[in-house]
């Protein structure tokens, strides 16, 4: 096992015909920018909920049409992916984030005039749903772009926007509740949230060099499009990109994550529940999650770091299997946590284990695709994911009103991220393997090479020997800018 | 009462007729109402409340929903003096009451103080304490039941708009008779009565909700939910606070001129290295075209030179 672990690598994340990353320099003014950007879309579902009861109150609805605002935030901010993939290739990463920080913007001020539910279902849900899916894409498109060798470093650093900003919003919006009533502080957070707009402004797009030899390519299918001034801008109108279904490596990792998510949300959701349960009191509960975010925002950077070291990082997608079973295991020890100091533990190993997965999830996945496939990639894992997102809490919620008890759904949760976790660890073992055996049947030059690396995978290896011995795409590297014929939807 | 020796049980009866007697008179500078306070005929208790002390004060508090015949005792636990008799009283609101300052004997190592009260109405309610002399005392406070949730932030609403208040007595606790809402300060209260175009009140059985139409700034303040039952009223302060629009936009035009500024100045600072940038450009082409040379000539082993990068 330790054999197999030491020799296969994880993928190269660029292509050598395009262009060199910077790595630096500015990057880290976008890894700005990507954080305000990321932390704005994942927190600000959470963070309405706030508002909620007033909202109740004032409109006269229920407490599930409420929560449905929250639901239809997240399921458009995730099923807008592929449309958002489609737009980022087309027009780059800056253009998309200030338009999405604008509707965001727009949505947040025209709720506060809202008078009734539906209104709000359409201009929180569905328009800022949108806005943060345009943020949420474009932020993650640029960091692979702008970072190779210290990606796993700039994605751990922009996904820690995410408890950032909900340890900052979730107070600023008492206090706004407070002086303003509800109307006033979605008009207040509608300013906020305009400040994406900045974020978008610091993503300056990269200049892409174009070299003659990719446009010798280029030249010789004449189907492809490419732009006039030069620019190699790689084929943007495929809408959803099925090919993706061919690439092993995409569909374990996805099958992977969806179990993931399924199990993720859930705990969050129950957790203070559960501790009030065990005879924890209501404020001392809430403050659980509060340990769980503020471990959170330390562990995703840190995360980020001890993936880019020359150990791990050839080897990121077995600590990605690590640290979901990791989580998972978290969560099937927890209902043992009966007394609040047990319970405070296991709010601080959750926040590590989810930190952990949270930092090295796109990250795995720009490691898999490569700098060009990743938005579209991206967009549809983001598509699929929607479903055990939405799905996921609500079954636990069900386990929970059966069994009377909440350590099953502890119990569910743990075991189907575990195994998601297994799975991803397992099926890249073999996945790797195969890799191997097919550059074996490759054979020539860059087979020495991938003994010579040691940070990247054996993927992206294969990925560039095959473009550059022969240029025409072949599965699974249909990453340069030349079309690929089997790719069309 | 049952371990009482038949003297006591008689002394009691005797102070009883007595205070009975002279109660009008009594009653009269203690509360505003005109019943007597032990005036019923029945000497049985409806309800009894215990408080056993030692040597700390003890407070306890007694949900009342109706008129009742309340027993109150007090059991003070002797300490090493071991006195035969202590004296106590029995005062309501900190004020003691009139003629009911006794002396206690020790009993079974403990003195036992115990009265008799009829509460009828609200007036009625409030803080009873027996006193001893040594200074332990016991709070009974008598109160209709309260509400569990009080909200701490006021609620804020905007001029023409409208807002809803909104009351609710949990689950665990009984269920009022009815609900009145008021506005005023703690010691003048309104009621509010329903007039169509300004208030709304939708009551059931445990949540009461006031409606009021078409805000002014008149009408900020304080409002009391009552939950209504048969002895009183428990009020739930609810403050109002009316807003123009012009208070929130206050920080969103500042947070968008804000927004305007870094943006304008982030897209000039970019305009300017890209005009240094220009004047460059001829010496940068001269070296892209070199890398350019070099990335053909590589071939397959630029694919190394990637590679190499240590990570």
């Amino acid at each position: 096992m330790f054999f197999l672990f030491s020799r296969i690598m994880s993928p190269a994340p660029t292509d050598a015909t395009e262009y060199k990353p910077p790595d630096g320099g500015w990057g880290w003014v976008v890894v700005v920018g990507a954080h305000i950007s990321i932390g704005f879309a994942y927190s600000t579902p959470k963070a309405l909920s706030i508002f909620f009861k007033d909202i109740q109150e004032d409109l006269g609805a229920s407490y599930s049409e409420i929560a449905w605002i929250s639901s239809i935030m997240l399921a458009v901010m995730y099923a807008g992916g592929p449309v958002s993939s489609v737009l980022v290739k087309r027009f780059g990463s800056r253009p998309i984030v200030i338009v999405g920080g604008l509707m965001c913007g727009v949505s947040m001020v025209t709720a506060s005039f809202g008078r009734s539910i539906v209104y709000l279902y359409l201009s929180i849900g569905i328009i800022g749903g949108c806005g943060l899916c345009f943020n949420l894409n474009a932020s993650l498109t640029i960091i692979s772009k702008y970072f190779l060798t210290k990606r796993p470093l700039a994605n751990g650093l922009a996904m820690a926007g995410s408890p950032v900003f909900l340890c900052f919003l979730a107070p600023l919006n008492q206090f706004l509740l407070g002086d303003f009533g509800w109307r006033g502080s979605l008009l207040i957070l509608g300013g906020m949230m305009l400040n994406c707009c900045v974020a978008g402004a610091l993503m300056r797009p990269v200049t892409l060099p174009c070299n003659p030899a990719v446009q010798k390519n280029t030249e010789k299918t004449s189907k492809h499009n490419v732009s006039k001034k030069g620019r190699c801008r790689s084929n943007a109108r495929k809408f959803l990109d099925l090919s993706f279904f061919k690439d092993r490596g995409f569909i374990i990792y996805l099958i992977g994550n969806t179990m993931f998510i399924f199990g993720a949300y859930a705990p969050i959701v129950f957790l203070s529940a559960y501790a009030v349960s065990q005879g924890v009191e209501e404020y001392s509960a809430a403050y659980l999650l509060s340990i769980m975010g503020f471990v959170d925002m330390f562990v995703r950077p840190g995360t980020g770091l001890i993936a880019n070291s020359k150990w791990i990082r050839p080897r990121i997608q077995y600590f990605f299997g690590f640290a979901m079973v990791f989580n998972g295991a978290c969560h099937l020890l927890c209902p043992m946590m009966k007394s609040y100091a047990f319970l405070v533990g296991y709010a601080v190993f959750f926040g590590i284990g989810f930190g952990m997965v949270f930092a090295l999830i796109f990250e795995c996945l720009m490691d898999l695709m490569g700098n060009q496939r990743f938005p579209s990639a991206v967009g549809l894992v983001t598509i699929i994911e929607c479903f055990p997102m939405l799905l996921g809490p609500p079954t636990a919620g069900l386990l929970v009103d059966i069994f009377q008890d909440y350590k099953y759904l502890f119990f569910m949760c743990g075991a189907v991220i575990m195994s998601g976790g297994l799975f991803l660890i397992i099926m890249n073992i073999y996945h790797y393997h195969m890799l191997e055996k097919e550059k074996a049947e490759h054979n020539g030059a860059p087979s020495q090479n991938v003994e010579n690396q040691d940070g990247v995978s054996l993927s992206e290896a294969q990925r560039e020997s095959t473009t550059q011995t022969n240029g025409d795409p072949q599965d699974p590297s249909p990453d340069d800018s030349e079309p690929d014929v089997t790719d069309h939807f | 009462m049952e371990n009482m020796p038949a003297s006591w049980k008689l002394l009691l009866m005797l102070l009883l007729v007595l205070t009975a007697s002279c109660g009008r008179v009594h009653a009269e500078t203690l509360a505003p109402s005109p019943k007597p306070l032990a005036s019923v005929p029945a000497l049985s208790a409806d309800m009894r409340k215990v408080a056993v002390l030692k040597s700390q004060n003890s407070t306890q508090n007694v949900q009342l929903l109706n008129p009742v015949n309340l027993s109150l005792e007090c059991s003070l636990t002797a300490d090493h003096n071991n006195l035969p008799n202590i004296s106590a009283f029995w005062s309501q609101d900190g004020r003691e009451i009139p003629d009911s300052r006794l002396t206690v004997a020790l009993e079974n190592q403990q003195y036992h103080l115990q009265r008799l009260f009829y509460i009828s109405g609200e007036e009625m309610l409030g803080s009873y304490s027996c006193v001893f002399e040594n200074g332990v005392r016991a709070d009974f406070i008598l109160a209709t039941p309260p509400f569990g949730e009080v909200r701490d932030k006021p609620v804020v609403s905007y001029v023409r708009d409208f807002v809803v208040l909104p009351c609710k007595m949990e689950e665990a606790k009984p269920k009022p008779l009815s609900w009145r809402w008021f506005r005023g300060n703690k010691t003048h209260k309104e009621q509010i009565s329903e007039q169509p175009e300004r208030f709304q009140i939708h009551s059931e059985e445990r949540k009461s909700k006031l409606k009021v139409i078409n805000l002014t700034h008149e009408d900020a303040g304080v409002y009391y939910c009552g939950a209504v039952y048969a002895i009183g009223t428990t009020m739930n302060p609810i403050e109002l606070k009316v807003i123009t629009y012009q208070e929130p936009l206050k920080p969103f035009i500042g947070i968008l001129i804000e927004v305007v500024l870094l943006v304008a100045v982030i897209f000039l600072c970019e305009k300017r290295r890209s005009k240094k940038n220009t004047s460059k450009g001829n010496e940068e082409n001269v070296d892209q075209n070199n890398i350019k040379l070099q990335e053909e000539e590589k071939g397959a082993e630029e694919g190394s030179s990637m590679r190499q990068r240590k990570v």
